[in-house]
């Protein structure tokens, strides 16, 4: 901070007679401090309020003892796991309907949000219809009236709906074949899946880095390498020579029916389908909206410019519309998907485990609502921060890239 | 506020004189030309331009095609409506009592003319707005004449409905032009506004009428958004200015303030208003659940003012003193009232969000909104099958409201040229 | 910038002020706000708020034109009455398994009605006291006719709707845990495991006996629908109190022994009026608070005064009236039950009122 004498420059000297109080940072410092202190009477008010409760976090280290259906890739039973491994189930089954929510939410937004300003007139207004139908109703509602259709609108199990026994359609959900770990024509170990995978990783390393190289060249040639061609097509050819090496380590399984039951393949259960339907077409409406808003805020220029020089439709859209408004939409999307990860809370409704139903169940079973509702908000915070994180990521490399 | 293309235009000789709207021809002897000839030119322009457009076209109607069938199988042939004419009043007033009803459609007849009143003011009825009212005036009237609902509701219904249309005409009298005359009428009708809701609880409530207990259904839900808006707007003000106040002390705690409301699902605060906030306020349920609604929503509004601030011109603070006004003044007169005018928009999309946050109180409350007593109503054993019908129901209820919100918001926007750039 | 924080800082502090100004007389143990009165509170208020389910037939349930009606209801109605002396200043709040206890511990009810399970552990550690049990059950299953399963044996890897919150979603994990079996649990709140079993969603229903058999007794199609000779936990419903207020457990517990007591000694809603005027016996007499042959009218020092079993049952009639109204037209008969009478059998056995 500067000095007080030569603050004011417009030729008002301070009169020398100004009370204390009135001196700008005394009068800061008084007012920070009175605020302070009512703010501390306001919190120890509050923690006085609840100092009646037990507190501690010792209630989620006992047997959970209820159990939390929907799990994929975990089996984990709540007779002999704690109540916190249990919330964590929750919170794996929360992070799952986030992230396909949001990116299936991104696609369908994007592709309404164009539809919105195509130049067919049917399309556009079908656009706008979808939009205006799902933004204005109330996402719980929309959400369980989508698990009311597949509840009471698919068949049961017992006539379940059989296509070619490859996909199988009932109010149990959907089941598609899915891949298995398998041995291969080698005969070796399941865990050769884990060295293709490795070995993808690898391939797609290369591919990265042969891409940068072909861009750098590109630039400083000026002669057309094709980069994300050449990265493509190496990556495409190592893993697939990789997989045949290892023997073709993994298998494809076509769910069957068992009794009233899925085996096999994957089975995505209607709760999921419903809280991850109502999820994906409430946020693609906004989505939509956003895309819609953004382009229509570029210049009328870019497309009349890019229409002069040639291109169609789709390379107009993808290589000048796109990505001049991307850098308007990152932002705004970044919102609706932290929206997303908050309401995927309302997955109670519909019977689906996620992290606020299972606190929510322990906090029936045990009472301590400020310690469960502490750690409901931390894991929000933290899914938040991680959403922030990487959306500030990609809008770091966006806005550098485009010109 | 024109941005300057990032990318110089290409050789652009021609004087800038593009069409309006690229969809519409160009030539303007329309007028001259048989209609039937102007429509096919339209559809060709606008539904066949190329084979493309022509296959987007048929596939557009195909869908078109099967989702209407599919309504108009569902709501005339499939669907058991009499779910919602047997439950009626569960679903619209809850364990308000029967013979009370007037009470609440007086309520109704006191809050349409000032909607009316306010379409009036500050923007204009056209013909989709119409249409809409027009629409959604059956339904009612479809749900209010059917069954055992008497005449009697049809005829409050219809009185609202005059009502409506006559404090719109009233303000249509105002002038449109700021001055003293508008302003007057504006602080008159904010006043009425303002004074709506404790009238309609002291409507409801004073002399033998229902207890807060008793209130459900979807009159529950009107009651609680405005009350959670108008709350929430009230308490973001000080937010916004504390966040942008240069005093750390204060810009820190109304930051955190603001994240950490933000950080937590809605469900996750009404979970506290259950839970934990009895310890601290000890008040009934329904007040509680008010005070979150309007802390949670303040966080969300505050950041939109804050937006606002944030856009205004430096000079314009500065001016306010350069004339001699006070800080409390220049933000009286100046500051404040231009940044709200452009958080606008977003402020309307958070009370939009919150009606439609309305529908999960009852995941968490005892409070049987709507959607909760939509629950009690597809218990019946009779009706097990037919919670699509409720819940189609509840959305379109929820969707009419939220719809008009919008409507009401973007006509204001284009009255007063809110966000336009 | 001052004016600003100024403003700012008053608006916070009146802000602040508002959500912590409205201080309540919250010195209870356990869980804050604990009223130790609740009779003098409801008298107050003139209302008894009553925790009740919504949604399960012949228990409680909502009516379409919004009222409430079934078993639990009928207590809280002769609560109501035994206190208020009018059966009508109940309001009744809707309260879900998952939130009931905290209802009754932040004073949203004064009393739960709504068919709670007594467990060592809600006694222990929720602001709950448990006052006499109106119910005695135990959990059942029910499955679709034409299901496979016959036994518990044949109900591994079942898919199993519960309700959320309740102690059959915990016994149920107990008891296959014992079994060595494994099962998908699928919970859903009030009516929706119900729904979702219909819907045949999951192959098995599983709740307390009496509220499945209500629930499918009330179905339009109960024939499609088979329970399983299975019981497998004791489900004792009881009315909930407040933690630490004894008098008011006590009118709660002797408004339901006496409903009993009065089935035992005879005395119905019809009957109630004449021998309050003329009791037959001092039993009688006591219970209905009225002097027996000129004598004083003993007043054994509850909290209301001696005639608050005689208003619940000119309000409600007796324990086997209550029990024939709700429960029994749902196809739930009572004789051969543990809910009979112990003269019948059962294990309806209340304290001598005197």
């Amino acid at each position: 901070m500067a000095t007080h004498a030569p603050q004011p420059p417009a030729g008002l000297p301070e009169p020398p007679e100004v009370p204390l109080v009135y001196q700008r940072r005394i009068r800061d410092l008084l007012i920070q401090a009175l605020y302070v202190a009512v703010t501390a009477l306001v919190i120890a008010y509050v923690v006085l309020q609840l100092g009646g409760r037990e507190y501690g976090f010792g209630f989620l280290n006992q047997p959970a003892s209820f159990d939390v259906g929907n799990q994929w890739l975990t089996n984990i039973d709540g007779t002999t796991n704690s109540r916190f491994t249990m919330y964590l189930v929750g919170v794996w089954s929360t992070i799952r309907v986030v992230v396909l929510a949001i990116a299936l939410s991104t696609v369908f937004g994007i592709l309404i949000g164009v539809a919105r300003l195509s130049s067919n007139w049917l399309v556009s207004r079908l656009a706008m219809l979808f939009v205006e139908t799902f933004r204005n109703a109330p996402l719980f509602v929309q959400i369980v009236l989508w698990y009311a259709v597949v509840l009471f609108g698919l068949p049961t199990i017992q006539n379940v709906i059989n296509v070619g026994d490859f996909l199988f359609l009932s109010n149990r959900g959907i089941a598609i074949p899915w891949t298995v770990p398998d041995g291969g024509f080698w005969g070796g170990p399941d865990w050769m899946v884990g060295v293709w995978v490795a070995a993808l990783f690898a391939a797609g390393g290369l591919a990265f880095w042969v891409r940068r190289r072909r861009q750098t060249a590109e630039r400083e040639t000026g002669k057309v390498q094709y980069p994300n061609r050449w990265a493509l097509g190496l990556f495409a050819a190592l893993a697939l020579a990789s997989f045949i090496l290892l023997g073709m380590p993994v298998a494809i399984d076509r769910p069957i029916v068992e009794g009233t039951t899925y085996a096999e393949g994957m089975a995505i259960y209607p709760e999921f389908a419903a809280l991850l339907l109502g999820l994906v077409v409430y946020t693609s409406a906004f989505v939509a909206e956003i895309v819609r808003g953004s382009i229509q805020a570029l210049p009328r220029g870019q497309t009349e410019a890019a229409s002069a020089i040639g291109l169609t439709a789709y390379q107009r859209l993808t290589t000048v519309i796109l990505p001049q408004a991307l850098r308007q939409i990152i932002p705004s999307v970044t919102n609706q998907y932290l929206n997303v990860s908050k309401n995927s809370s309302l997955a109670s409704g519909v019977s689906y485990f996620d992290l606020f139903f299972v606190a929510n169940i322990i906090q029936n079973k045990i009472g301590h609502a400020v310690e469960v509702f502490l750690l409901i908000t931390v894991t929000y915070m933290l899914m938040s921060l991680v959403i922030s994180l990487i959306m500030n990521y990609i809008n770091r490399r966006v806005t550098l890239h485009s010109v | 506020m024109a941005e300057q293309p990032p990318i110089p235009p290409p050789a652009a000789a021609a004087p800038p004189q593009p069409p309006r709207k690229v969809v519409l021809p160009p030539h303007r002897e329309r007028a001259h030309r048989p209609w039937r000839v102007r429509a096919e030119e339209w559809v060709r322009r606008n539904l066949f331009a190329s084979p493309g457009q022509t296959l987007l076209t048929f596939a557009s109607l195909a869908l078109v095609g099967l989702v209407i069938a599919g309504a108009v199988w569902f709501v005339f042939f499939q669907a058991n409506w009499r779910v919602i004419t047997v439950n009626r009043w569960l679903l619209f007033a809850g364990g308000f009592p029967l013979d009370e009803k007037w009470r609440l459609w007086l309520s109704v007849a006191l809050v349409f003319p000032l909607i009316g009143a306010a379409y009036g003011m500050w923007a204009s009825l056209g013909r989709r707005d119409l249409l809409f009212i027009a629409l959604a005036g059956a339904f009612v009237f479809f749900l209010t004449a059917h069954g055992d609902a008497g005449p009697s509701s049809s005829v409050w219904f219809a009185a609202s409905l005059a009502l409506f249309f006559l404090g719109y005409r009233v303000c249509r009298f105002v002038p449109r032009e700021t001055g003293r005359p508008r302003t007057l009428a504006v602080r008159t009708l904010a006043a009425l506004l303002a004074l709506a809701l404790p009238l309609v609880l002291i409507v409801l409530m004073v002399g033998g009428g229902a207890q807060a207990s008793q209130f459900g259904g979807f009159m529950l839900n009107l009651i609680l958004a405005p009350v959670g808006i108008v709350g929430g707007l009230l308490l973001a003000v000080p937010l916004a200015l504390g966040r942008a106040s240069s005093l750390r002390a204060i810009s820190w705690t109304c930051t955190a303030y603001i994240e950490v409301i933000r950080g937590a699902p809605l469900i996750g605060w009404l979970f506290v208003a259950l839970f934990i906030l009895e310890d601290v306020i000890s008040s009934p349920l329904i007040v509680r659940t008010m005070i979150v609604l309007a802390v949670f929503t303040a966080a969300y509004v505050a950041e939109y003012i804050r937006g606002g601030l944030q856009s205004l011109p430096r000079g314009q603070g500065e001016a306010g003193h350069a004339v001699g006004l006070s800080h409390l003044q220049t933000l009286q007169v100046i500051v404040l009232p231009q940044a709200l005018r452009v958080s606008i928009p977003p402020i309307v999309g958070q009370a939009i969000g919150l009606w439609k946050d309305t529908a999960l109180i009852s995941i968490i409350l005892p409070l049987r909104e709507l959607v909760g007593n939509s629950r009690a109503a597809i218990a019946q054993a009779e009706f097990i099958p037919d919670r699509i019908e409720v819940y189609a129901f509840a959305a379109v209820l929820f969707w009419i409201v939220a719809f008009m919100m919008s409507r009401i918001s973007q006509r204001m926007e284009r009255a007063q040229g809110v966000g336009e750039r | 910038m001052k004016r600003l924080a100024l403003l700012g800082l008053v608006a916070a502090v009146f802000a602040l002020a508002a959500c912590g100004g409205d201080d309540g007389d919250g010195d209870g143990a356990a869980g804050g706000d604990v009223r130790g009165d609740t009779v003098a509170l409801i008298e107050e208020r003139g209302a008894l708020k009553c925790g009740v389910t919504d949604t399960l037939p012949g228990f409680g349930f909502r009516e379409p034109d919004g009222s409430f009606s079934g078993f639990d209801i009928e207590f809280c109605k002769a609560i109501a009455a035994a206190v208020l002396g009018d059966d009508a200043e109940v309001e009744f709040v809707a309260a879900s398994s998952s939130a009931r206890f905290e209802l009754l511990s932040a004073g949203e009810v004064d009393l739960l009605s709504r068919v709670t399970t007594i467990t060592a552990e809600r006694d222990a550690s929720r602001a709950v006291d448990f006052a006499q049990t109106t119910f005695y059950d135990g959990q059942g299953f029910v499955v679709h006719a034409d299901s496979d399963i016959y036994d518990a044996a044949d109900m591994g890897g079942a898919t199993i709707c519960v309700a959320a919150g309740t102690t059959t979603e915990q016994n149920l994990d107990d008891f296959f845990n014992e079994q060595g079996l494994s099962y998908t649990p699928l919970s859903g709140e009030g009516s929706e495991p119900q729904d979702q079993f219909v819907a045949r969603r999951c192959d098995v229903f599983t709740s307390d006996k009496s509220g499945l058999a209500a629930r499918i007794a009330s179905l339009p199609n109960s024939d499609d629908y088979r329970f399983l000779p299975l019981t497998i936990s004791k489900e004792p419903l009881a009315p909930g109190v407040r933690d630490y207020d004894s008098d008011w457990k006590d009118v709660v517990s002797w408004v339901v022994w006496g409903l009993i007591n009065a089935e035992e000694l005879g005395v119905t809603s019809a009957n109630v009026d004449a021998w309050a005027a003329d009791p037959p016996n001092t039993a009688v007499a006591r219970l209905l608070g009225v002097p027996f042959e000129g004598g004083e009218t003993a007043d054994l020092g509850f909290a209301v005064d001696p005639q608050f079993i005689q208003r619940a049952l000119r309000a409600v009639g007796n324990y086997g009236e209550i029990y024939a109204r709700t429960v029994e037209p749902l196809g739930i008969t009572r004789a051969g039950t543990l809910n009979a009478l112990y003269t019948e059998g059962g294990i309806l056995y209340a304290p001598p009122y005197r």
